[in-house]
């Protein structure tokens, strides 16, 4: 394997707007307030960004194609600027173009943006995939939704390990309870309220066994970073984040065409996960992990990374679950912010929007939420179905 | 009555599949070299990417391998059938298939329980591979 990019990048900057329905304010809107407050945060020039990465998913919704809306909105001056899509994974994706542009040389302080206006689809839900997926559509996804898709990987998982649904779903409840409590301490989440496990559990079905409240909030939102080499961070901050780890794993296709995969895991999230903890020079991430913001676009999918990013061992997340080790005061806190449950996921600004937590955290700045002297945290993004995904995994780190 | 749901868009691949649905046939690929039973239909072999292939008609048996249930439509065509149980069948012959429960109580639905397909025609060009508890 290439050396990776493991201390190579640091981040100098950041921004995020509230999350929430945005009625009232456009993506231009909001990339201009994250942008603004990441110079403000990087003590820094517009002029002074040598290029930028704009991470957005449904272009057919306000944004349109390409980085122009980017360039135009915070009038950048005739900056090279890519526009980059991969599903869920989007924002992480813009962040790892400019650090791969800092890593390399090829520019000293690069942008990567991400912004999303999910509510203006009218929809509750993501937009109809429509045939993005493809012309077999109709023979693999039927009529199967997002909600349904993650449900089947629950009641496999559930059937693996011999829970009860009433055990399943009290395991799940406690997932989503943990992330509303931390939500009530992040002044910029969409949804800020306790939800008792009792009322998780009761809760209207989705898509059995995932009710309401295992299912994570729709919102609009924009986030940012500055990266430049890490060797210069100082010019810029006392306390700047380091990049450790920074990977995206997309399936090949094998967890449908090979007949091996037993549908209760993600198989993307755990090569990602080992490809990156390899770069960060991670070698025991239960130990070494101090806190991490996955991607909970549903309750089991939180449980499933877990053991997919091997903090929990095969069959064992449950145990962790109810002993409160992803809880505030937990041994790894989880969704320190509230998640994609309480902040929605406004798709391209959410990779960013768990950076910018990790980095708060990092620096000691979390508020009420602030974790005890963290020194690692880590991303994660999940794209797609359990069966067909694009995963990113990134890890941070306070000290070089 | 017409069928107001999406339907199936055949192409080069899906065809054989769906002619075969259209006869009440549920026709798999058999890759020609190793032998791999494979669905949703491919052109090349996805274990060793021969593209030797030939068409096999499945015993239509299997067992629920995971499923759902929805109470809330995707897509707006499917209001009227909430809940439903969606599944992933695991064929006799290896491969999964994504489909729906049909001709039982949603809540007998389980994991491994035997199911058989049960055909429901759509529209005269089209019929649904579907599944149902073997009695």
């Amino acid at each position: 394997m290439a050396q990776g990019i493991n201390n190579e990048v640091a981040i100098i900057g950041m921004g995020c707007t509230t999350f929430g329905e945005l009625w009232d304010r456009s993506a231009s809107d909001l990339m201009v307030d994250a942008f603004q407050e990441a110079l403000e945060d990087a003590g820094i020039e517009k002029k002074d960004i040598d290029a930028a990465w704009f991470g957005t998913c449904f272009d057919e919704v306000n944004v349109g194609k390409s980085a122009l809306s980017l360039t135009k909105t915070l009038k950048l001056p005739f900056i090279p600027a890519t526009r980059v899509e991969n599903f869920c994974a989007s924002g992480t994706e813009s962040f790892r173009g400019a650090c791969y542009a800092v890593a390399s040389g090829a520019c000293d302080i690069a942008l990567a943006m991400g912004v999303e206006k999910l509510k203006d689809t009218g929809y509750g839900g993501l937009p109809d995939f429509g045939n993005l997926l493809g012309s077999q559509n109709r023979a693999i996804f039927a009529n199967l939704t997002a909600p349904g898709g993650f449900a089947m990987l629950a009641t496999a998982y559930f059937d693996k390990y011999g829970l009860s649904p009433e055990e399943g779903k009290r395991a799940l409840a406690h997932i989503s309870s943990k992330s509303h409590h931390n939500g009530t301490l992040s002044p910029k989440a969409h949804l800020r309220s306790e939800v008792s496990i009792e009322k998780i559990m009761n809760a209207p079905i989705i898509a059995w066994p995932l009710g309401l409240f295992d299912c994570c909030g729709v919102s609009d939102g924009a986030a940012c970073a500055i990266v430049c080499r890490a060797s210069r961070a100082s010019e810029f901050r006392k306390d700047p984040v380091y990049v450790k780890g920074l990977q995206i794993a997309v399936t090949s296709g094998e967890e449908m065409a090979h007949q091996k995969w037993d549908g209760t895991h993600v198989i993307p999230t755990y090569r990602a996960g080992c490809a990156a903890f390899k770069e960060a020079g991670i070698t025991n991430p239960r130990e070494e992990i101090s806190m991490m913001e996955v991607h909970d676009c549903f309750s089991i999918t939180e449980l499933s990374t877990y053991e997919d990013l091997q903090i929990s061992p095969r069959g064992k997340a449950v145990e962790d679950i109810e002993a409160g080790f992803f809880d505030l005061d937990g041994t790894i806190p989880c969704q320190t912010d509230g998640g994609l449950k309480c902040f929605g996921h406004p798709i391209g600004a959410s990779g960013i929007r768990m950076i910018y937590e990790e980095y708060k955290q990092l620096q000691g700045k979390a508020g009420e939420r602030q974790v005890a002297s963290p020194r690692i945290g880590l991303t994660h993004n999940l794209g797609g179905f359990p069966c067909m995904s694009v995963v990113s995994v990134a890890v941070f780190g306070n000290t070089l | 009555m017409t069928y107001n749901k999406p339907l199936p868009k055949i192409n080069a691949d899906t065809k054989e599949f769906w002619n075969g649905c259209k006869q009440h046939l549920l026709k798999i690929q058999k890759c020609g070299d190793c032998g791999f039973v494979r669905y949703p239909p491919s052109f090349i072999c996805p274990r060793c990417h021969s593209t030797e292939t030939e068409w096999i008609v499945a015993a239509g048996k299997g067992s629920v391998y995971s499923f759902t249930v929805n109470h809330v439509a995707f897509h707006p065509a499917f209001q009227e059938d909430l809940p439903y149980v969606v599944a992933v069948v695991q064929l006799e012959e290896g491969p999964h298939m994504l489909t729906n429960i049909v001709g039982c109580d949603l809540s007998e639905v389980r994991c491994d329980m035997p199911v058989e397909v049960a055909w429901e025609a759509i529209t005269g060009e089209f019929s649904l591979p579907k599944f149902r508890p073997v009695l």
